[in-house]
């Protein structure tokens, strides 16, 4: 068929023979279902990342962003030790919930893969998500009336005379921050989890087992390390939000659990673009050296390449 | 300002929303002829929760045939850059005091002739003579209601009232303070603590000594609060001690059941606001706008928005529809009949230099 076409007295003059360009319009073709993607992602993502970078170089006079090229906002954000330390404690409080959050959503999906009946498992990953039947507000809400000095656990202590009056250490502080937003990302790393677990091919923990690893051994040598990719991802889902939180923080963090996001805010509502856009560009590159670390942990090889 | 709780008994609103029916159906009907001409109308209103009510909107847009469709916004520089920003995309803009002017200079609202609104005249006289708010013979902005901010404290706790901002910087009130979020309004209020001439147009110096104020105070801060609602749950279930807060903040309190919260007000002088209606200059209905506002500003509406809100306006005549209704006390326990006292306080407006406003209040309240 080339060949024919490539003979044809009738092809045009171009420089290319016409079965090579058919084929590079057909290849091109292939990509036509990437058109609308591209647009949204062009359109919505990368025309204003590239507006948060201007304006990050960019400053504020008197409510107007004036677009003299300077590096103020950064040199402020890291001459002020209070960003520096803002930034560590977001760190922080990102990784271990996120660390407590595995180490929760992990037997769970063990538990669920391994012990439940496969009919029943649906029903159990739908309580999972249960939670995301309310508003992301109102769930952060519920937890005031919880912990707070009035809440639910206070009442519980107090009938049961563990205490004698309201303890107020149970809200407003980084411990709530960390126990909300545990609960909060709970369903994305239990879900990864599962998808994880439920492939793995349990005849090789039981031949573990069977040629004398204790069960632990069994774990940590046998599934986990089959199981990074999906451990990976489930950090992912849950490291890299926590990163940018602001409300979680706002309500149940107190003035002791304040996170970067809550400083980004106070920029914006004050009008300061300039110093908000830098420092939500500090978070995203950060992101960004999070993800490709992350992907070199989810390279694959491919089984069927020489 | 945002003020969003109330106390409000359901004979209470059967009783305003009835009459303020009936005021509307009576005073809107030389508008009616014009129904027709206006029908569908939509003014789009940039504004905070507590200027309207959803009935209200739905009779004005009965009545008129202008219906009010209400975007809200947390703080004037964030109303101030989306007006900028929207051109004509907003009618109607709600802003506090002396964002007024800086709306107006800076072309992106309009002065109007007030006498022309009939409701101005229900309105207290001094509100039509604000200084900051004359533009020649006309008028920047209708006058809608106003508050200080001032230190509520629960006296079970708190056994000596705190008649200075420095007396909240005591230690055993460690975690035990909760306040809004406003980040210029916080710097100004430590302004006036600090002794500083205009706390909304500090020096440098002025605004160092605001910061190490705010820096006494952060170990007695439990909450720094999005909304006004979050200070009133803290105060109620007492997780709070003082609440740096609007008037009528006791009322709510008390609604959300919650202890007896007394007020005391600074003798440094404390920051207020006084807020209002204008015209975008951008709008493609101003010549509608009148007609709105004034079947809006309807003594028997604002007199329920009061009952509502619990913070003082300045429809005269809507305080003496309350006091015939027996709310007089609480009327003039939120000093409703006392509109000169708006000016007494520092009027809220934009910060002479915004950027080191947010920076120094960022500092202190960062990790």
């Amino acid at each position: 068929m080339d060949q024919d076409l490539t003979t044809s007295s009738a092809a045009p003059p171009v420089d290319l023979p016409a079965g090579r360009r058919t084929s590079r319009v057909a290849g091109l073709g292939q990509y036509a279902g990437f058109i609308p993607a591209l647009i949204l992602y062009g359109v919505f993502f990368l025309v204003p990342l590239g507006l948060i970078v201007a304006y990050s170089f960019w400053t504020v006079v008197d409510y107007n962003v004036v677009h003299d090229w300077t590096l103020d906002n950064y040199h402020y954000f890291f001459s002020v030790p209070t960003y520096v330390r803002t930034m560590w404690a977001t760190l922080w409080v990102s990784f271990a919930a996120t660390a407590i959050t595995l180490l929760i959503a992990f037997p769970f999906a063990y538990w669920l893969v391994r012990y439940v009946r496969r009919s029943l498992q649906g029903f159990f990953l739908i309580l999972v998500v249960l939670p995301f039947w309310t508003s992301y507000l109102l769930r952060v809400y519920s937890w005031i009336n919880i912990l707070g000095e009035k809440g639910a656990i206070n009442r519980f202590l107090l009938w049961t005379g563990v205490i004698d009056k309201p303890a107020s250490f149970f809200l407003y502080d980084r411990p709530a921050v960390i126990l909300v937003l545990v609960y909060l990302y709970f369903p994305f790393a239990a879900l990864t989890l599962y998808a994880s677990l439920e492939r793995f091919d349990w005849n090789q923990f039981k031949a573990a087992m069977d040629l004398g690893a204790p069960p632990r051994t069994a774990i940590t040598r046998i599934m986990i390390p089959q199981m990074k990719a999906g451990i990976v991802t489930a950090v992912i889902f849950v490291f890299i939000p926590i990163l940018g939180e602001y409300l979680a923080p706002q309500l149940v963090g107190g003035a002791r659990g304040v996170m970067i996001g809550n400083l980004i805010v106070n920029f914006f509502s004050g009008a300061q673009y300039t110093r908000g856009a830098a420092a939500a560009l500090l978070i995203a590159v950060l992101i960004v050296i999070l993800l490709v670390i992350f992907r070199k942990s989810l390279d694959v090889k491919d089984p069927y390449r020489a | 300002m945002s003020v969003t709780e109330g106390r409000l008994s359901r004979a209470d609103l059967l009783k305003v929303g009835g009459a303020g029916a009936l005021a509307l159906s009576l005073g809107a009907r030389p508008a009616l002829g014009a129904l027709s001409r206006s029908e569908a109308t939509t003014l789009n209103m940039l504004t905070w929760s507590d200027h309207y009510a959803n009935d209200q909107l739905a009779a004005v847009a009965k009545a008129t045939g202008l219906r009010g469709r209400p975007t809200l916004f947390s703080d004037n520089a964030d109303a101030y850059l989306k007006i900028k920003q929207t051109g004509s995309q907003f009618d109607v803009v709600s802003a506090d005091g002396l964002w007024v002017p800086k709306y107006v200079k800076d072309g992106l609202t309009e002065p109007f002739d007030l006498s022309e609104l009939p409701a101005s005249k229900q309105l207290y006289s001094i509100a039509r003579q604000f200084p900051f708010w004359k533009s020649g013979s006309n008028y920047m902005a209708y006058p809608f209601s106003w508050s200080t901010v001032q230190i509520y404290y629960n006296p079970k706790y708190v056994k000596t009232k705190p008649t200075s901002w420095h007396a909240i910087l005591d230690k055993k009130y460690a975690g035990k303070i909760s306040l809004e979020n406003i980040p210029t309004d916080m710097m100004a209020i430590a302004g006036r603590a600090t002794g500083a001439k205009n706390p909304y147009a500090m020096t440098t110096a002025e605004i160092s000594r605001a910061k190490e104020y705010l820096k006494g105070l952060k170990p007695n801060v439990l909450k720094l609060a999005s909304q006004n609602n979050e200070v009133v749950r803290a105060l109620a279930d007492e997780s709070a001690w003082i609440g740096i807060t609007n008037l009528g903040t006791d009322d709510r309190v008390k609604d959300a059941g919650g202890p007896t919260v007394k007020a005391a007000y600074p003798k440094e002088g404390t920051v207020g606001f006084i807020d209002s209606e204008s015209i975008v200059k951008a709008s493609k209905h101003k010549d509608v706008w009148e007609k709105f506002i004034n079947t809006m500003e309807q003594a028997p509406w604002i007199a329920k928005n009061f009952l509502t809100n619990g913070r003082p306006l300045f429809n005269e005549r809507a305080y003496k529809l309350l006091v015939n209704q027996g709310h007089g006390d609480r009327a003039r326990r939120l000093l409703y009949n006392k509109p000169q006292l708006a000016l007494k306080m520092t009027i809220k407006g934009p910060a002479g230099d915004q950027q080191a406003y947010t920076d120094a209040f960022n500092e202190v309240f960062g990790a």
